[in-house]
């Protein structure tokens, strides 16, 4: 780079101290400097493409194809693929169950998260330690989460079959994950431990990063408790908690290792949810082509549920 | 059993280095050539890197440690869980990493491990070297472990079949002095023991109930073999939905809320610690579960309590059925570059010495015979008599899954509808084989 086009850079980033400048500044860049500006946003857009746009490509070209998994893009399908997912019920439930399923963990994770968070906003002398062991959970790696969890709803000494048989004895054996109702619970549980802390931890910022005039403010109009969080604390994070609901929601639309670790997508297809399915396919059955139809299939439905909770957390941010 | 582990172990180390010299001897001198120079020197300080499942572990250690003192050629085991191998190998293969050049997956996905080019034919390699003796392989175990239609793409590694184990301890203190013939009786037994000893943490039995195809699937395939059906008919159509299907999947359920709590969370680490502990009277097991529960160094507290006989079958006095379940074959990756020496490996694993010497070998290596010869081995036969005996049935009309492009959809979507019976999404166990014959006329015939 020359020293010309060093200056010409100061130049443009410069404040409009002078109408001269000013000017400058809003002329049409001359061939140099556009290569120049190119040249400088090109790693970005490489990075995009290849992590954007080709696995985008490649994932539609082969949802568009006969494709297994060692041998991609054999023949041409068209809509076959999509027929085939969208007439079939196991992606269909799938497909519901992952949206309950991302629904029910990232609103009670939100619950729990905004609750945890208010909590050590309201005792900060709980300390560092306090917080971190909260954190806790988030750190641990998601398959080890899974084991633990296994364990501890093991029907054959697991801890809550100890507690139980301990409690009432005689009692029957309770098997969480091999139950068709209450296994994605058991699944949801341990989702919901292990990323509750990560609602808490954005929660928790927005709480400390609030301005004390406005609360003290209020507590002089004679605003207190409830009343205080309500009309102040509460606006004041909302935007926050929303979009901590968000993430929280697209998480669990992805979530697999649990699964994969506790239940197997079983028992029959009552934990199959939709990056289960969509691994089972590719890895387990190789088929490359409807594993990435059903990827298209999630990502529509994630796009589609997620588009309000956007533009809520845009508005509340707004405001 | 009267000889001590440690001087099992030492015979067995004595007569495995004898059996590999032998063997290798064997393959050099006769191989010719090509086929016989890995033996010669000419590979010395090559590396073949070999993708086990992760219960060869022990068989892939014992492998590379004796290949490499024949050879010089340094083997690099990598072990993957089970379900995963072929995946693994698929995509090491379709990536062009090309990190494998030998592997041993389960037989069942040979069809689509050919079909996507993760694996080479084998056929003018075999045909060209007599030493390998394919007539010596166990017949019903060799066409669905080599063959992908009309060319060989694997050679019989572990020939895997299930026994029913029984603790003979457990049976005695709730008066059955026989283990049973029938799946009838075994239910009726199964059922004793639990409603007696359950409150103690003791059960009928361990039944293989994990959503996969090598364990659910298993049990089933047991089943089956028990009630005289098959998987398909002699045109190689699906029969999945047959009489004896129905009333295979019917005496599963029949034991499934008897058994080790529960039958839907128990792999093989549940089942089998179970079993070790002492704390169920039944397991359908690999019969190199035997030679693990002799040997306390495995953590078994079952030793000289256990005893082993042929899966029951529909009425007392049919003769025994095998069913091969499992079962894992040697294959030559697709792309690699090291095809010769791969060639030379798998033919040396497949060998008799080779099986032989890994049947009995401590600490256990979970492989099971593969050949006549090794299953007439006198070392086995001295030591683990029953379990020969028991291994005998796959000599006649043993029930194999189906082979062949799509056979590992099949395999996973039978188990699947078998898993969604069994927790009662299903009205009926002939609504559920019915829709899996009509998804298997779609996979394996249309």
């Amino acid at each position: 780079m020359s020293t010309d086009t060093l200056q010409r850079a100061e130049a443009a980033v410069a404040p409009p101290e002078a109408p001269e400048k000013s000017q400058t500044f809003r002329r049409r860049p001359r061939i140099s400097e556009r290569f120049h500006h190119r040249l400088f946003i090109a790693p970005s857009v490489l990075v995009l493409l290849v992590l954007a746009a080709y696995p985008l490509v490649f994932i539609a070209s082969a949802a568009l194809t006969q494709s297994s998994l060692g041998n991609p893009f054999q023949e041409f399908v068209g809509t076959e693929n999509f027929q085939t997912a969208l007439t079939s019920s196991a992606v269909q439930n799938s497909l519901t169950l992952g949206t309950g399923y991302a629904f029910g963990v990232a609103a009670a994770s939100t619950a729990l998260g905004t609750a945890t968070a208010l909590a050590l906003w309201r005792s900060l002398r709980a300390g560092a330690f306090v917080r971190t062991v909260l954190l806790l959970p988030m750190i641990v790696p998601p398959v080890i989460v899974g084991i633990l969890w296994s364990f501890i709803f093991s029907p054959s000494g697991g801890l809550l079959d100890t507690l139980i048989r301990r409690f009432t004895p005689g009692s029957g054996t309770y098997a969480i994950l091999s139950d068709t109702t209450w296994a994605i619970f058991g699944v949801a549980l341990a989702d919901v431990w292990e990323w509750t802390p990560l609602v808490v931890l954005l929660v928790f910022t927005a709480l400390l990063s609030q301005d004390p005039e406005i609360t003290e403010a209020a507590q002089l109009d004679g605003a207190s408790g409830f009343q205080l969080f309500r009309h102040i604390t509460l606006p004041m994070v909302a935007g926050t908690i929303v979009a901590a609901f968000l993430i929280r929601l697209i998480l669990a639309f992805k979530v697999f290792d649990l699964v994969y670790v506790m239940t197997s997508g079983g028992p029959g297809s009552s934990t199959q949810v939709p990056a289960y399915l969509i691994w089972r396919s590719a890895l387990q059955n190789f088929d490359v082509g409807i594993a990435a139809t059903i990827t298209l299939l999630l990502a529509v439905v994630v796009t589609v549920v997620t588009i309000p909770i956007f533009l809520i957390t845009k508005r509340l941010r707004d405001d | 059993m009267s000889i001590t582990n440690t001087q099992r172990k030492a015979s067995r180390s004595a007569t495995g280095v004898a059996a590999m010299t032998l063997a290798l001897s064997a393959c050099g001198a006769g191989g010719g050539g090509a086929e016989g120079d890995a033996f010669e020197g000419e590979h010395e300080g090559e590396e073949l890197n070999i993708l086990l499942n992760a219960s060869h572990e022990g068989a892939g250690d014992w492998l590379a440690e004796q290949f490499e003192e024949e050879t010089g050629v340094t083997v690099n085991v990598t072990t993957v869980p089970y379900d995963e191998i072929a995946s693994q190998l698929t995509l090491d293969q379709q990536s062009g990493a090309n990190v494998y050049d030998v592997s041993a997956p389960w037989y069942v996905s040979l069809g689509d491990l050919a079909a996507d080019g993760s694996i080479q034919p084998i056929t003018e390699f075999v045909e060209d070297t007599p030493e390998i003796d394919v007539d010596d392989f166990i017949p019903t175990i060799w066409e669905p472990y080599a063959y992908v239609d009309d060319e060989i793409y694997g050679l019989p590694f572990d020939g895997d079949i299930h026994a029913l184990f029984y603790n003979t301890e457990i049976l005695e203190r709730n008066g059955f002095d026989e283990p049973p013939a029938t799946w009838e009786e075994y239910a009726q037994q199964v059922q004793t023991i639990t409603e007696n000893e359950s409150s103690d943490g003791i059960y009928g039995a361990a039944v293989f109930g994990e959503q996969s195809p090598l364990i659910l699937g298993a049990s089933f395939a047991n089943r089956l073999a028990g009630y005289g059906g098959e998987f398909l008919d002699e045109n190689g159509n699906p029969v999945i939905n047959s009489p004896e299907a129905v009333a295979s999947l019917e005496a599963l359920e029949e034991i499934w809320n008897y058994a080790l709590p529960t039958p839907a969370e128990t792999d093989f680490g549940a089942g089998n610690s179970a079993w070790f502990a002492g704390n169920v009277a039944f397991i359908e097991n690999w019969t190199d579960l035997g030679v693990r529960s002799q040997d306390p160094d495995s953590g078994s507290e079952v030793v000289d309590q256990w005893g082993v006989t042929y899966l029951p079958r529909e009425s007392e006095g049919e003769d025994p059925r095998a069913s091969l379940v499992a079962g894992f074959s040697w294959v030559v990756a697709g792309n690699t570059d090291n095809a010769d020496l791969a060639q030379q490996f798998i033919a040396w694993a497949a060998s008799t010495e080779v099986n032989s010497a890994l049947l009995t070998a401590l600490p256990p290596t979970g492989i099971d015979p593969n050949r006549l010869s090794s299953l007439e081995d006198q070392t086995y036969a001295s030591d683990f008599p029953e379990l020969q005996e028991v291994n005998e049935s796959t000599l006649h009309g043993a029930l194999a899954w189906p082979t062949g492009p799509n056979a590992t959809e099949a395999a996973q979507i039978l188990t699947d509808e078998l898993a969604a019976y069994l927790s009662g999404q299903r009205d009926s166990a002939q609504e559920t084989l019915d829709t899996v014959q009509s998804e298997w006329e779609r996979l394996l015939v249309d």
